[in-house]
């Protein structure tokens, strides 16, 4: 046989032995078998294959942990605490876990690898947490840049959500995006409705928010996972005092229709909402006419630069400030519920505490 | 500098599926080192300086913070609007953590349009780093002039 055939032989059997030892090391090394993890003490019980991160491993089971970034270890949502010594905390970790968390072994377990036996705790409501692929039945332009986007959920199938509660919305790959991406976006629709209801606004060079603005179809099949957060109404005799802008508007519209509808007259309820200008307000005849129909509700819409408008003008938390310091009863009891930028959050939270409302009588979706 | 290995690492993180799913570098073929270079000699032609851009844009985006989330209108000149997402990004060069904050600033003369994140601004101020040629996030150095000319 002549070297010129020999040679490659000699090449290809190199390379296939070198494939095969590497496939026999990762066998060997990589496999760490049958695994036990024990939730909450005990209350569940998993039994999976070893070897992948503990958020992939848990939602092959149906438990889904809150991640924004959708396992990417940039966004620092997916805490859980883990009873089992794992070792030290990584360097992937650390940036987002506060001393204590450290200190009480929360860990993100989008880093975290099950290896071997584990025992964790997480929050039980995670448990009513589903992933739902849905269809998206309706697209509809609100302003220039939020849509209102519909998804009819399958027959028989429900999202068990608090008005108030987010979902994540999985977007498939397009364009230069290579994979699937989840984002978080709150339910605008009722808890009983078939379909789930999102508020999206674009976010300039937003992966998700871009492919929902300009790919997005009616009757394409998304996924949904959810629900998330504990942004919802606490049943109380207080002053609602709501603050609001652009698609911040979601959770309102649902849990202010919800207490429409179940008929709550026991506070006054307060809707201000900052928008810039006329073209960036939405469902003004939604919220009118709840106004006329649901005597304790007042909505109060306010624009930052729109000169000419007969409404309220200002940032939102000077139109807040004033409406506290001269419509309101000063001495009522008030909470806050505050949905939108961070920035947004804080001049309204200062304004709250301010006017002595106790931070732990507000409550907000902090996109943080 | 340019082609130590804190360099090589970070053009490891910049490649997609990293620290984000597109990546850093777009479909540019060069090394870091050659991008850089390239905007750093692009910048001195068009005037440009990267401090006084840096500053220029922070001043921008603290100025659009003041919209809450609503866009505002800077010195009759630009409209800036400022959206917080969920979530954190790492720098590639692994020295800091930052908020995902993008800004967008429209000139109101010309209509040109600059998105940028917080991350964007480290990397163009510590590293002269505007993204490789096709990433949805490079600065275009003829973008950015024409955006800050008022």
């Amino acid at each position: 046989m002549s070297a010129l055939v020999i040679a490659p032989l000699a090449v290809g059997g190199i390379t296939a032995a070198l494939a095969l030892l590497i496939w026999l090391t990762d066998r060997v090394v990589n496999n760490y078998g049958t695994v036990t993890i024990s939730i909450n003490g005990g209350k569940k019980t998993l039994t999976v294959k070893g070897g992948s991160p503990l958020l992939l491993t848990l939602a092959q089971e149906q438990i889904f942990i809150p991640s924004a970034c959708g396992g990417r270890g940039s966004c620092g949502a997916c805490k859980v605490r883990v009873e089992t010594d794992i070792g030290p905390h990584l360097p992937t970790e650390v940036p987002y876990l506060t001393e204590e968390e450290r200190a009480r072994n929360v860990r993100l377990s989008c880093q975290v690898k099950v290896k071997h036996d584990l025992s964790i705790e997480v929050p039980e409501e995670l448990f009513l947490v589903r992933r739902v692929v849905a269809e998206v039945s309706s697209i509809r332009d609100l302003t220039h840049d939020i849509k209102e986007v519909r998804f009819r959920l399958p027959e028989g199938e429900r999202i068990p959500f608090k008005p108030g509660q987010y979902v994540q919305l999985e977007v498939p790959p397009y364009a230069k995006i290579k994979e699937p991406t989840q984002r978080a976006y709150s339910i605008s629709s009722l808890p009983d409705e078939e379909e789930i209801e999102l508020l999206i606004r674009k976010v300039p060079g937003g992966i998700a928010t871009t492919y929902v603005h300009e790919h997005m179809k009616e009757g394409e099949r998304l996924a949904l996972i959810g629900p998330f957060g504990d942004f919802y109404l606490r049943e109380t005799d207080a002053v609602m005092l709501c603050v609001a802008g652009g698609s911040g508007m979601a959770p309102f519209k649902s849990i202010l229709l919800d207490m429409y509808r179940r008929g709550v007259n026991n506070r006054q309820v307060w809707f201000f909402f900052g928008a810039r200008t006329r073209r960036d307000l939405f469902y003004v005849d939604l919220w009118r006419d709840l106004e006329e129909k649901w005597p304790v509700f007042r909505f109060v819409p306010a624009l930052s630069e729109d000169p000419d408008y007969e409404g309220e003008k200002g940032l939102i938390t000077e139109v807040l400030a004033r409406y506290i310091e001269t419509t309101m009863d000063r001495e009522a009891p008030k909470e806050g519920y505050l949905c939108g930028s961070p920035g947004m959050l804080d001049a309204c939270m200062n304004v709250m505490r301010r006017y002595g409302i106790p931070e732990d009588k507000i409550y907000f979706d902090k996109f943080a | 500098m340019k082609t130590d290995p804190h360099y090589a690492k970070a053009y490891e993180n910049m490649k997609p599926g990293v620290i984000t799913a597109e990546g850093f570098l777009g479909d540019d073929p060069r090394t870091l080192a050659d991008i850089i270079e390239a905007d750093e000699e692009e910048f001195a032609r068009l005037g440009l300086s990267f401090e006084e851009v840096a500053a220029r844009l922070k001043a921008l985006r603290d100025e659009g913070k003041k919209g809450l989330g609503e866009p505002v209108t800077v010195e009759g000149k630009w409209l800036v609007r400022v959206d917080d997402a969920r979530g954190h990004l790492p720098s590639p060069f692994e020295d800091g953590i930052f908020r995902k904050v993008n800004t967008e600033v429209t000139n109101l003369r010309n209509g040109e349009t600059l998105v940028f994140t917080d991350l964007n601004l480290h990397l163009l101020e510590r590293y002269h780093f505007l993204e490789g040629k096709g990433s949805p996030f490079r600065l275009e150095p003829e973008r950015i002039k024409r955006v800050l000319e008022g």
